[in-house]
């Protein structure tokens, strides 16, 4: 973890493995326990740089709440079609901006690559996190995480989230 | 381009034989042949064509541009001093550079940033530096005349907020090109309201472009891979519907009416139907009826570049845009209405969550895009059978049926001497 603004080491470890735990549950495709990461009312969002300076509201993918990013979880295991793949996610350059009345805002950057069955693995999407967490009860939980990919044009689709 | 036009004969187009069969077969080159899409960009995209390129309202003031792809060609639509949308190719008159990079924007005139080339919002060729020379030396030749150097312009037509343009004068108005039952559906949406656009999406698919109207003029697959939407009875063939076509068949609508989760004779023979499914949060599927009719789907596929999607209260255009015989970008405009209440712009983008390159439904359609291109590509000399519903080319009071492909071939044949 980076430069923060008043953080302890304690805060810092803690949010440190949080961030760890959830790039384990992502990346071991433990998507179930993806929705565990948030707060029940949470915002959660996909969107390409194109939207976002421009301040158009349309997402790739978007959610309100938990029960939402379960309903995500449940479409791409039992409606969705897709090739098989391996989607691999790198976060890094954490920092934490800002301690708030609602909530720690921190970003970082993302780097996303995949591997199509029988092709070998290239670069996805790539961008940056904008997230905010909050400590309920001394537990650490997204309360917003908005990613916005460097690049607008996806190649193929988006199955997995970020 | 084949010998027939006088040029060098190419073995490859000569040679190809649609089947005897007609529109209830298609060939599978015609998915993969460099010359047959070179022969598409000359007749289709560029040919006398109405062609989508952006909505109004993504450029309401004078000097508002925006660019737009149509076919392989680069174009600025841009809104000029009296109001009215100017469709000008991105290219320099001068040594053809793409003079605008941004996306969109505002501009009181277009700079060529390469020897700065100056045109007005009319594309007319205002300056250019050292004309004259300097000192006696170089500049333009005496006869260079300024007015024979401006932006090339298309024909330009626009319908209640949708911008089309041609690079060859087509001689039908808009409306004319529709015809009188797409554009009744077309007016549905488009019924002069002022749009309000939500955002952009784009995706790159590896399939030839064709597919991608194919796949929205065939309602039968939208019963049996799209799980989402049949269970949650969005769309299925079991419900109240129809295919309805232009009377050349280049253009269709598919129209269905919103049933319910539950199971019947038809969603027996779809194993897509999960009756055990429900969702955790059902606010992602709250529809309301925003138009006067039943119908709660209009799925509009406008020749040759377009897609319009209402699909309850989610507003698309789908712009298809050629790369090459194997390869289209799929171009997402989400839109609403100007006097939309925020809460139906929220219901608008909850429900944007099943379109798009990350959409419920839509992942299904990107995906089916390359499995059925890799298929192609594989057996060029195969053939693709398109057959239900009967061989004919007929607007059906159903959708159990790929009759809309069959008219989008028979008029694509026409147009290609295929
Ligand atoms: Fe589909």
């Amino acid at each position: 973890m980076a430069p923060g603004v008043g953080a302890s080491a304690e805060l810092r470890y803690r949010l440190a493995d949080l961030y760890a735990a959830y790039d384990d549950a992502l990346g071991e495709g433990e998507y179930e326990r993806w929705p565990e990461f948030f707060t029940e009312a949470c915002v959660y969002k996909i969107t390409s740089r194109e939207n976002y300076d421009a301040g158009l509201p349309l997402g790739l993918m978007q959610a309100e709440s938990r029960a939402m990013l379960a309903d995500r979880v449940a479409a791409l295991r039992k409606t969705t079609l897709y090739a098989p793949r391996l989607v691999r996610r790198l976060i890094g350059g954490i920092v934490l901006r800002a301690i708030e009345a609602d909530g720690m805002r921190l970003s970082a950057s993302f780097a996303l690559f995949q591997t199509m069955l029988n092709e070998p693995s290239q670069v996805f999407l790539c961008g940056r996190l904008y997230d905010r967490i909050v400590d309920d009860d001394g537990a650490l939980h997204f309360t917003e995480r908005i990613c916005v990919t460097d690049a607008t044009l996806i190649p193929i689709s988006l199955v997995f989230p970020i | 381009m084949a010998a027939a036009d006088g040029g060098v004969p190419a073995a490859g187009l000569v040679a190809r034989q649609w089947p005897q069969a007609g529109e209830s077969r298609v060939p599978n080159w015609i998915y993969t042949d460099p010359e047959i899409f070179a022969r598409e960009q000359e007749r289709i995209f560029e040919g006398p064509n109405w062609l989508y390129v952006c909505l109004d309202a993504e450029i309401p003031n004078p000097g508002d541009f925006t660019r737009s792809r149509l076919g392989t060609r680069e174009v600025v639509a841009v809104r000029g001093a009296g109001g009215e949308v100017r469709v000008l190719v991105n290219s320099c008159a001068h040594r053809s550079m793409q003079f605008c990079s941004a996306n969109r924007g505002s501009v009181k005139e277009f700079i060529c940033p390469y020897h700065q080339w100056t045109y007005d919002l009319e594309g007319k060729l205002l300056g250019v530096p050292f004309r004259r020379g300097l000192r006696g030396q170089g500049g333009m030749p005496a006869d260079f005349r300024p007015e024979d150097r401006g932006l090339t312009q298309l024909a330009v037509a626009s319908r209640h907020g949708v911008v089309f343009a041609s690079f060859a004068q087509p001689n039908e108005t808009i409306e004319e090109y529709l015809g009188p039952t797409i554009l009744g559906w077309f007016d549905r949406t488009f019924d002069g309201r002022e749009l309000k656009v939500l955002g952009y999406q784009r995706q790159r698919l590896p399939g030839n472009w064709k597919l991608y109207q194919e796949n929205n003029k065939d309602p039968y697959h939208a019963s049996l891979l799209h799980v989402f939407l049949v269970t949650f009875g969005l769309f299925r063939l079991d419900q109240k519907s129809a295919t309805e076509m232009d009377e050349t068949g280049r253009h269709a609508a598919l129209i269905n009416q919103r049933g319910e989760q539950k199971s019947n004779d038809a969603t027996a023979q779809m194993r897509a139907f999960r009756q055990d499914l429900r969702l955790a949060d059902p606010r992602l599927i709250d529809p309301v009826r925003e138009y006067p009719g039943e119908a709660t789907v209009v799925i509009q596929t406008l020749w040759p570049n377009l897609v319009v999607q209402q699909q309850s209260n989610g507003l698309a255009m789908r712009q298809i845009v050629p790369l090459d015989a194997r390869n289209f970008d799929l171009v997402w405009t989400h839109f609403g209405y100007a006097g939309d209440p925020p809460e139906m712009t929220e219901r608008r983008l909850r429900q944007s969550n099943l379109f798009g390159p990350a959409g419920y439904v839509s992942v299904d359609d990107g995906e089916a895009m390359l499995l059925s291109q890799a298929g192609i590509a594989a057996d060029e000399n195969g053939e693709c059978v398109v057959e239900m519903g009967g061989r004919d080319v007929a607007s059906a009071p159903h959708t159990l049926t790929e009759t809309a492909i069959r008219g989008f071939y028979r008029h694509y044949r026409a147009v290609m001497g295929l």
